[in-house]
C-alpha cells in the first residue's frame, strides 16, 4: 500500500515536468488596445494600437514616450498580416483585451465577411470590442490620432461610442457577436457607429495634438453607417440614427427639442423608451406595427408656458411624439428608399410572426422592403418636470 | 531530542529494575539504596531523627528540596513528631503507620508507600517521605509547593470581551481553573503519569453523562499506550494520540483559555491537561473549532456571524491569494479588467523574474522575517522589522527586484494568515500555500482549483477520535449548522454537535439560564 502511495506520488511529479508551457509574464505581452483593418491592393493591411503600460500608469510617466504605438502588416490574409506584425513588435500581441476593432472605410465597401471569420475563430480574441467603420478615411488614420485625456485612443474610441449611445442615441454599440448575428439573419444587413476625423489628418499623430487646450484633430462619432449585405452602402446622420435606435428599442435617453406656441423652444429628456415591433401578412401583403412607450422629463424651457397646467403637458407629450414620429419617418426613409437594406430586422419580425407567409414572400423580400408599410405609434408620458415649476420667463397674470 | 536518547539507554532500565523491589524492613539499607539510586543528588534532604517517648524510634524524613514546601514540613511533620509526639511507639507492630497517619501528622494527603517505585514518585514529585526503622512500609505526606507563574492574561488567544485569564504550567491550578468554571458533580478528572524518565502528571477531564463513553475509553486507551521517556509539553501527547500521522492538518485542538475548555467540555469534548504547560489539550477535534474565537460566544451573534465570515475569506485568502495572482497574470491575463492589467503589467516592467519565483522569493522573505521575529531576543525586535519594511516593502520595489503588486498580495496574504484564532491551522495554511504556488504556475487556474480540491478530500477523509473532520459539513448535520459559519442566536443554540455527543444532545429547554456556563 505504501509502496503504491509513493508511486502514485513520484509519477504525479511527472505531471510538472511540463513546466509553465502556455504561460506568458504580464511583462512578455504587447496589449493591443485596437486593430484596424484597410484594404489596400487586395491585401488586408492591419494597424495594431499596442499600448506601453509604463506611460499609462499614474507612476512616474516620462512624459515623452507615446502612450500608445502602432504598427501596420500587409498580408493576403488577415490572419497573416497579424503574424507579419510579429516580426515588427517588440513582444507578441495580445488580443484579449482588444476595445475597439475600427473598419476602413475602402474594405466597408468592399464587403467585411472574409475580415470577421479569423477574430470569431480565434480563441484570444474576445468577442467584447466595439466595432465602427472609418468614414471618408482608413482605420490606420484613425487609429493614428492621438487623444488628450484618454490616453489609450482606443478608450476614448469605446467611451465616446458607449457615451453617445446611452445618452444620445446617435450611435450604436455593437459587438462581434451581435454583428456576426446580423449579418447572417434573414435581412443579412446591419449598421455600425461611423467614425470621421475633424482637423487634418497627418496632424493628429503628432504630439502636439494632445498639448494644446484645443485639440487640432479630433475623432467625432457622426451617426451609423448602413451594410447592405456585408458592404457599406452609406450613412445616417444624427437624426436617422436616433431615429433607428427607437425602432431597435435600443434607445436609452436623447433630447427632444420642440417650438413653443408663443415661441422659443422647450427641450425635453427622455428617460425611458420602450418599442414593440409587430409584423403582419394581411392577404400577401406584409405591413410593420411599431409601438413605442416614452418616458419623458422637461429639460429646459426658453419660452412663455405655464408647466403647472396640465394642458401645457398633453401639448407637450403630442409634441414630442410627432417629433419622434418624424425621426423615425426620416429613418426609414433613407434606410426603405436610399438604401433599400433591412437593417431594422423587419423581415425578422414578419418571420417571426407568420413563418407561413414568410416563405413565400422570402424570395421577394428585397423589392418588397422598400414599399413596406410602416404604422408607427408614439405614446409620450412626461414624468418631471426637473427642480423648478415655471420658467424665468413665464409671466404669471395678475 | 538528545535528552531522552541519553537516558533512555541506561538509567531507566537499572531504575525500573531496582524500583520494582519493596521496601526494606532496615531504614539505614533504605537509606543506602535511594541515596545510591539518586545518586547522592544534593537537592534530596534525608533527615534522620528518632521519635517517640523514648526517641529511640529511628525515622528518616525524605523530600526534595525546592519541589517541597519547607514550612509545611517544619510546621506540620516535624514538629507534630519530634515535639508533640510523646506516646511509647512499639517499633515492630504494623499498627505504628495507621498511627501516625491517624494521629500526628497533620498533613492533608497521607498515602502508604511499599515499594521504591512509589518513594521515589512521591519524592519527587515534591511529597515528603517518611521511612521507620523497622517497617516495610513509609508514608507519604503531601507537601507541594513547586514555584509556578501566577494565573495571567492568555498570549495566543487575546480577547477584548472575556475572562482574561490563563492556564498556568500547574496542572492543580489549571484542573482548578476548569472546576470553578463548570461546578457540576459530573465533572470527572482522572490521572496517569506518562514519561518513564519524566513521570509526568497527565488529566483527563470530562463531563460525565455528555461525553460520549467510548470516545473517553479511546481517548485512556490511547494515552496508556504511549511508551516514551518524557513529555514535556502537550505537543508531545497531541502527536502520539492523534489519528493520522500524515496530515498537516491538527486533529487535536488546543486552547490556554479555561473558559474556552469549559465550554468545549460541555459540548461533550475530553480535555487532556499536561503538567508544565498551560496549554490543554481537546479532543475530539473538527475544522470549525479552529475557525472560532472565544469571543465569538461573548458578542451579539450578529456581530459574531459576520466576523466569522469576514476571517473565512480572510483564511481563503492566505491559502490561495498568492497562487490566484500568479495562475491569473501569467495564464489568464483575459480575466482581469483592462485598466488593472495595464496598470499591473506596468509595475512589472523591468522586473527579472517570474511572477512566480517573485511570489516565492516574497513568501520565503516574509517567512523568515516571521520566524526570525519569533525566535530573536525581544530587546531587538524593532530593529529587525524595521529592516524587514524597508527590505521587503520599499528597497525591493524600488530597485525593480520585485513589482509592487506582488509586496500587496504577499502582505494581504501574511496578514491574512493571522486571522486564525488556533495558531497551528495559521502554520499549516502557511505550508500549503507553497504547493498551491507551485501548482499554479504549472497549471494556472487549472492547478490552484485541483489542488484546493485535493485539500477538501484530504479533509473530508481526516478523522479526529472516529469523529469526521469536516462536521458539520461532511457529513452535514442541518442543526449544527447554526453555530458553524454562521452563529445563530444563542435562544436557538439548543443541542450539542451531533457527532461529538451521542447521548445527552439537549442542551435545556431554557438556554438563557444553562448557556450561562457556555
Amino acid at each position: 500500500m505504501k509502496r503504491i502511495t509513493i508511486i502514485i506520488f513520484l509519477l504525479s511529479l511527472t505531471l510538472l515536468l511540463n513546466g509553465c508551457w502556455s504561460k506568458r509574464e504580464l511583462n512578455e505581452l504587447a496589449i493591443v488596445m485596437a486593430l484596424g483593418i484597410d484594404k489596400t491592393d487586395d491585401e488586408f493591411e492591419v494597424t495594431m494600437q499596442i499600448v506601453n503600460p509604463s506611460e499609462i500608469s499614474s507612476k512616474q510617466p516620462s512624459g515623452k514616450n507615446s502612450p500608445v504605438v502602432s504598427y501596420h502588416a500587409k498580408g493576403k490574409s488577415l490572419f497573416e498580416a497579424l503574424r507579419r506584425t510579429t516580426a515588427l513588435t517588440p513582444r507578441k500581441p495580445y488580443f484579449s483585451h482588444l476595445q475597439m476593432l475600427v473598419i476602413g472605410e475602402e474594405l466597408a465597401a468592399d464587403g467585411i465577411n472574409q475580415s470577421l471569420d479569423f477574430l470569431a475563430r480565434d480563441h484570444e480574441v474576445r468577442n467584447d470590442f466595439y466595432i465602427v467603420v472609418a468614414d471618408q478615411s482608413t482605420a490606420k488614420e484613425v487609429l493614428n490620432v492621438l487623444t488628450p485625456i484618454e490616453k489609450v485612443p482606443a478608450n476614448k474610441l469605446k467611451n465616446s461610442n458607449e457615451g453617445s449611445q446611452k445618452s444620445w442615441a446617435s450611435t450604436s454599440t455593437i459587438q462581434l457577436d451581435k454583428l456576426i448575428n446580423n449579418l447572417s439573419s434573414d435581412g443579412k444587413s446591419t449598421v455600425l457607429s461611423t467614425i470621421e476625423i475633424v482637423g487634418d489628418k497627418k496632424l493628429g499623430i503628432d504630439p502636439t495634438n494632445v498639448e494644446r487646450i484645443e485639440t487640432p484633430v479630433i475623432l467625432v462619432y457622426t451617426g451609423l453607417s448602413v451594410f447592405k449585405e456585408d458592404k457599406l452602402v452609406g450613412q445616417l446622420n444624427e437624426e436617422e440614427s436616433q431615429g433607428y435606435n427607437f425602432i431597435q428599442d435600443e434607445l436609452k435617453s436623447t433630447i427632444e427639442i420642440m417650438s413653443c406656441p408663443k415661441g422659443g423652444n422647450l427641450s425635453t429628456e427622455i428617460i425611458k423608451s420602450k418599442t414593440k415591433v409587430k409584423g403582419k401578412i394581411i392577404n400577401g401583403t406584409p405591413s410593420i406595427d411599431v409601438t413605442i412607450n416614452v418616458d419623458q422629463n422637461v429639460g429646459e424651457v426658453e419660452c412663455d408656458i405655464d408647466l403647472s397646467k396640465i394642458k401645457t403637458i398633453h401639448m407637450i407629450n403630442k409634441s414630442t411624439s410627432k417629433l419622434i414620429k418624424d425621426k423615425i419617418k426620416k429613418s426609414l426613409d433613407s434606410i426603405q428608399k436610399k438604401y433599400q437594406a433591412d437593417v431594422v430586422g423587419f423581415g425578422e419580425a414578419i418571420h417571426r410572426a407568420d413563418p407561413k407567409e414568410w416563405k413565400k414572400i422570402k424570395g421577394n423580400w428585397e423589392s418588397l422592403f422598400p414599399e413596406l408599410k410602416v404604422n408607427v405609434k408614439v405614446n409620450v408620458n412626461t414624468r418631471g418636470l426637473g427642480t423648478v415649476q415655471n420658467s424665468l420667463l413665464y409671466k404669471t397674470k395678475e | 531530542m538528545s535528552f531522552s536518547e541519553k537516558n533512555t539507554t541506561n538509567s531507566p532500565d537499572s531504575e525500573n529494575k531496582d524500583s520494582q523491589k519493596l521496601i526494606l524492613t532496615r531504614l539505614s539499607e533504605n537509606i543506602k539504596k535511594i541515596k545510591e539510586v539518586l545518586g547522592n543528588s544534593t537537592d534530596i534532604i534525608i533527615r534522620e531523627v528518632g521519635i517517640g517517648k523514648s526517641k529511640k524510634q529511628r525515622i528518616a524524613i525524605i523530600y526534595t528540596d525546592g519541589l517541597a514546601d519547607k514550612t509545611a514540613i517544619t510546621d506540620f511533620i516535624m514538629e507534630s513528631l519530634m515535639l508533640d509526639l510523646d506516646a511509647t511507639l512499639d517499633t515492630h507492630s504494623e499498627d505504628v503507620i495507621q498511627y501516625l497517619k491517624d494521629f500526628c501528622l497533620t498533613v492533608g494527603d497521607v498515602n502508604d508507600i511499599a515499594d521504591f517505585q512509589t518513594l521515589f514518585r512521591s519524592i519527587l514529585n515534591g511529597e515528603t517521605v517518611i521511612l521507620l526503622d523497622g517497617q516495610p512500609k513509609g508514608i507519604s505526606a503531601s507537601t507541594k509547593s513547586a514555584k509556578d507563574r501566577a494565573v495571567s492574561q492568555p498570549t495566543t488567544e487575546s480577547v477584548v470581551k472575556g475572562p482574561q485569564e490563563s492556564f498556568t504550567e500547574t496542572l492543580r491550578t489549571n484542573t482548578a481553573l476548569i472546576r470553578r468554571k463548570i461546578k457540576s458533580p459530573n465533572l470527572w478528572l482522572k490521572s496517569r503519569v506518562i514519561g518513564k524518565v519524566t513521570q509526568t502528571d497527565v488529566a483527563v477531564m470530562y463531563i460525565n453523562g455528555i461525553a460520549n463513553d467510548k470516545i473517553v475509553k479511546e481517548v485512556f486507551t490511547r494515552l496508556d499506550r504511549i511508551d516514551i521517556d518524557g513529555i514535556l509539553e502537550s505537543g508531545y501527547i497531541e502527536e502520539l494520540i492523534q489519528d493520522s500521522k500524515y496530515t498537516l492538518f491538527p486533529t487535536v485542538y488546543n486552547s490556554e483559555r479555561p473558559d474556552v475548555i469549559a465550554a468545549e467540555l460541555l459540548e461533550g469534548k475530553i480535555a487532556i491537561l499536561v503538567d508544565g504547560t498551560p496549554f490543554v489539550l481537546i479532543v475530539p477535534a473538527i475544522l470549525t473549532s479552529f475557525l472560532q474565537s472565544a469571543e465569538d460566544y461573548y458578542q451579539r451573534s450578529i456581530v459574531s456571524s459576520l466576523i466569522r465570515i469576514l476571517r473565512l475569506g480572510g483564511i481563503s485568502a492566505a491559502l490561495i491569494a498568492p497562487s490566484l495572482f500568479i495562475a491569473i497574470t501569467t495564464f489568464h491575463q483575459e480575466m482581469l479588467p483592462t485598466p488593472m492589467l495595464i496598470s499591473i503589467a506596468s509595475q512589472r516592467e523591468g522586473v527579472p523574474f517570474p511572477a512566480f519565483v517573485e511570489a516565492i522569493i516574497m513568501e520565503v522573505a516574509f517567512e523568515i522575517l516571521r520566524e526570525a521575529g519569533l525566535r530573536m531576543p525581544r530587546t531587538i525586535g524593532p530593529a529587525v522589522s524595521i529592516v524587514g519594511t524597508l527590505v521587503i516593502g520599499q528597497a525591493a520595489v524600488e530597485a525593480g527586484v520585485v513589482s509592487a503588486v506582488m509586496v500587496i498580495i504577499v502582505s494581504i496574504t501574511a496578514i491574512c494568515s493571522f486571522l486564525f484564532p488556533a495558531y497551528e491551522m495559521s502554520s499549516t495554511i502557511r505550508v500549503l500555500r507553497f504547493p498551491l504556488m507551485v501548482l499554479s504556475a504549472a497549471f494556472g487556474l487549472f492547478g490552484v482549483f485541483m489542488g484546493t480540491m485535493a485539500i477538501i478530500l484530504h479533509l473530508c477523509s481526516l478523522r479526529s477520535f472516529g469523529v469526521p473532520y469536516m462536521t458539520p459539513f461532511a457529513p452535514l448535520v442541518p442543526e449544527d449548522q447554526k453555530d458553524a459559519i454562521l452563529l445563530f442566536p444563542r435562544s436557538s443554540l439548543l443541542t450539542r454537535p451531533r457527532l461529538i455527543n451521542q447521548i445527552n444532545t439537549k442542551r435545556g429547554s431554557n438556554p438563557s439560564k444553562n448557556d450561562a456556563n457556555n
